[in-house]
């Protein structure tokens, strides 16, 4: 039977190339990659934001969700089969819903400021963009969490390190 | 003490590289074996491989490039920082278990011992150990003229070095690096590391506090003046554009687990269990670091915009400028010696993997057998390796830059694309197969070299690293689910269940 953690990841990353090329043949939009500043050489512009984002913005949208789909997933495929329990995956789906909230923010906070062109600051930083700088920073936490306070349950028990000493031993490596 | 400045700097610098070769000198001692040569006999503790881990991802690109990156493009490249919290996440999660526990069973010293273990093949081994040598040279290479550009511009402020050339730089700055990664190969290079980490840590909190204090109303000061400038430049997703900055995020954060130079530091801890504590340690120590990137980059666009610092020449330029303009000089001194420990340290682990895959993986994968007395070829392509690699970055510096340029650019994103399905997915996948992994290292290489050679333009700032990466994920996958996947060694086998 094939691995169904591996077979997600193989729709997953599929899918993304498929948006990935979506996005190559969509209308290209001028400067979409930023333009040199008017005045200041050295210094690169983005120009009209909301016209950047007006013919991918939705599919680079659902790549990033997907991609953030990928990273909880590729975590699950690092845990042995015989400890991706119900409450890992209850945990991984906490910490992918964590991740979404935050690109949706950022995302959407953006958006918000394109229309309005009024944003607060948190930290220093326009809002979209606090979302962006500490939030995705902090968007691992619970995944950093997961190994390191879960790490006898879920990365190596004592149970794995017994095999494992016991493997060595019979191959001579001890 | 304005008066002595450079004099400050150079005293700081100099007492960093004379730390590293009485380093060098102590680990010769200790390193016995090509085995303690490359991955110091596995025997390290936590604290020292979360400082080595970490300090070997934040290169002098990290110190330079990062600032000049920020100031040039707005926030584009914080995208390349804040996903580093789950890059390592990542990393330890589909690797550090598993090449830990392999590395023992096998006796490996390299990330091609361990690919060859896992999929019983030397055309991967091969594939590997040729995909680290390409992108060690031009790492290398760009690390070397790195440092010793800096050097030529800190000696060339004091009236006694004012004429010194940029090969003088290399020579010196060069053989520093070469005695202490010859003498003590990895337990040399992983203790000048554990030094190197914490300069660079206490730089990153010192240049935040120093950047937070160049306008009166902080960093929203700073940042409501790019705003005012420019929205996109400050806001999530910078003047490079949304797909340019998520293929960064994509590329640095999943790609950090296919970087050899770090995952190979994943097999040198004593205990598997230690990996609980040197997964936050190492992320904590790397983003106290990045902040210097961070907070650099957006204080000197606003300085420019506001008309509080001239326009820089090159955006590189950031970093030194605002060490001059906005620092005092104990603190210029301190950033200038962590700035040598970020080049050095990168540099280090560099040569090491170079140095085993040339003298261990590619006669190992082409003959059946390693080279004789290990430890000495060891030592004497540490030397030619470094000493290519300067020839080659002044080269590129006098006559054409186009080549060190190709492989420096070429490194992460091709270590990315190639090595982490191979290495990351494959340990964790029994299904992987020997054939999924030589199409996906063969098309990483091949999309990364065409990407660079014909400097083609993605639209909206796609890069070629992400279509290599996304590219050889599928088809490692989808390969490797439409072969015959040739039955594990017994041993092996058992290892990924565990």
């Amino acid at each position: 039977m094939r691995n169904p953690i591996i077979v997600a990841i193989f729709a997953i990353c599929s899918v993304m190339a498929l948006i990935l090329l979506a996005i190559i043949v969509a209308d290209p939009i001028a400067n979409s990659g930023g333009m040199p500043h008017p005045t200041i050489a050295g210094l690169m512009v983005g120009g009209d934001g909301a016209a950047r984002l007006e013919e991918i913005g939705g599919l680079a949208f659902a790549f990033q969700c997907l991609l953030l789909l990928l990273i909880v997933a590729l975590c699950a495929l690092g845990v042995s089969p015989r400890h991706r329990t119900p409450q890992l995956y209850a945990l991984l789906l906490l910490t992918y819903l964590f991740t979404l909230l935050i690109w949706w923010q950022m995302y959407f906070g953006h958006l918000d400021y394109l229309e309005t062109r009024t944003t607060g600051y948190f930290l220093g930083f326009p809002l979209a963009t606090a979302w962006q700088m500490y939030g995705t920073w902090f968007g691992a936490i619970p995944l950093i969490l997961i190994y390191t306070l879960g790490f006898k349950k879920f990365i190596h028990s004592d149970e794995d390190e017994a095999s494992y000493q016991q493997l060595l031993k019979d191959n001579g490596m001890e | 003490m304005e008066a002595y400045r450079q004099e400050i700097i150079i005293g700081a610098v100099l007492v960093y590289m004379v730390f590293c070769v009485l380093t060098g000198l102590w680990a010769m001692r200790r390193t016995k074996s090509s085995s303690d040569f490359f991955i110091a006999g596995r025997g390290l503790g936590p604290i020292v491989v979360s400082l080595a881990l970490f300090s070997s991802t934040l290169s002098g690109f990290g110190f330079v490039g990062g600032p000049g990156l920020v100031y040039s493009t707005g926030v584009s490249s914080f995208w390349m920082i804040v996903i580093s919290s789950t890059g390592y996440a990542l990393g330890f999660f589909l690797v550090a278990k598993r090449i830990r526990m392999i590395a023992s069973l096998r006796n490996c010293i390299s990330l091609p011992d361990v690919a060859a273990a896992r999929y019983g093949s030397e055309p991967v081994r091969f594939l590997l150990a040729l995909t680290i040598v390409l992108g060690v040279m031009g790492y290398l290479a760009t690390q070397i003229l790195a440092m010793a550009v800096v050097m030529q511009a800190i000696l060339s402020g004091t009236e006694t070095f004012a004429n010194i050339g940029l090969i003088s730089c290399v020579v010196i700055s060069g053989t520093v690096l070469i005695f202490y990664c010859v003498t003590g190969g990895i337990i040399a290079s992983v203790y000048t590391d554990v030094v190197q980490g914490g300069i660079m840590m206490v730089a990153g909190v010192l240049i935040l506090i120093a950047a937070t204090s160049v306008f009166d109303g902080g960093m929203q000061e700073a940042t409501s003046i790019i705003l005012a400038d420019d929205a996109e430049a400050i806001m999530p997703f910078g003047t490079a554009g949304i797909m340019a900055s998520l293929g960064w995020f994509f590329v640095f954060g999943l790609g950090l687990a296919g970087q050899p130079h770090l995952v190979t530091k994943m097999m040198m801890n004593k205990n598997i269990a230690d990996n609980r504590t040197i997964l936050p340690m190492s992320l904590l120590g790397y983003v106290l670091a990045a902040l210097l990137w961070v907070s650099i980059g957006i204080v000197m666009r606003a300085a420019v915009l506001a008309g509080v610092s001239e326009p820089l020449a090159l955006p590189d330029d950031a970093a030194s400028v605002f060490l001059s303009a906005f620092t005092n000089p104990l603190l210029a001194g301190i950033v200038f010696a962590g700035l040598f420990a970020a080049i050095m340290s990168t540099s280090d682990a560099f040569l090491n993997i170079g140095t085993a895959a040339i003298i261990h993986d590619i006669p190992k994968a082409l003959r059946g057998k390693s080279l004789e007395n290990e430890l000495l070829w060891a030592r004497i392509v540490t030397v030619l390796l470094a000493v290519v690699a300067a020839g080659f970055a002044l080269y590129s510096h006098f006559q054409d830059a186009t080549l060190v340029a190709l492989l420096g650019a070429f490194g992460w994103a091709t270590f990315a694309s190639g090595i982490f399905p191979v290495i990351a997915i494959g340990l964790n996948w029994k299904g992987a197969s020997a054939t999924g992994a030589i199409v996906a290292i063969v098309s990483s290489l091949l999309i990364n070299f065409i990407a660079q050679l014909s400097a083609i333009q993605i639209p909206y700032g796609i890069s070629g690293g992400l279509v290599a990466f996304v590219t050889s994920m599928v088809l490692f996958i989808g390969v490797s689910l439409a072969t015959r996947t040739r039955s594990l060694d017994d041993d092996i086998d058992a290892l990924m269940d565990i």
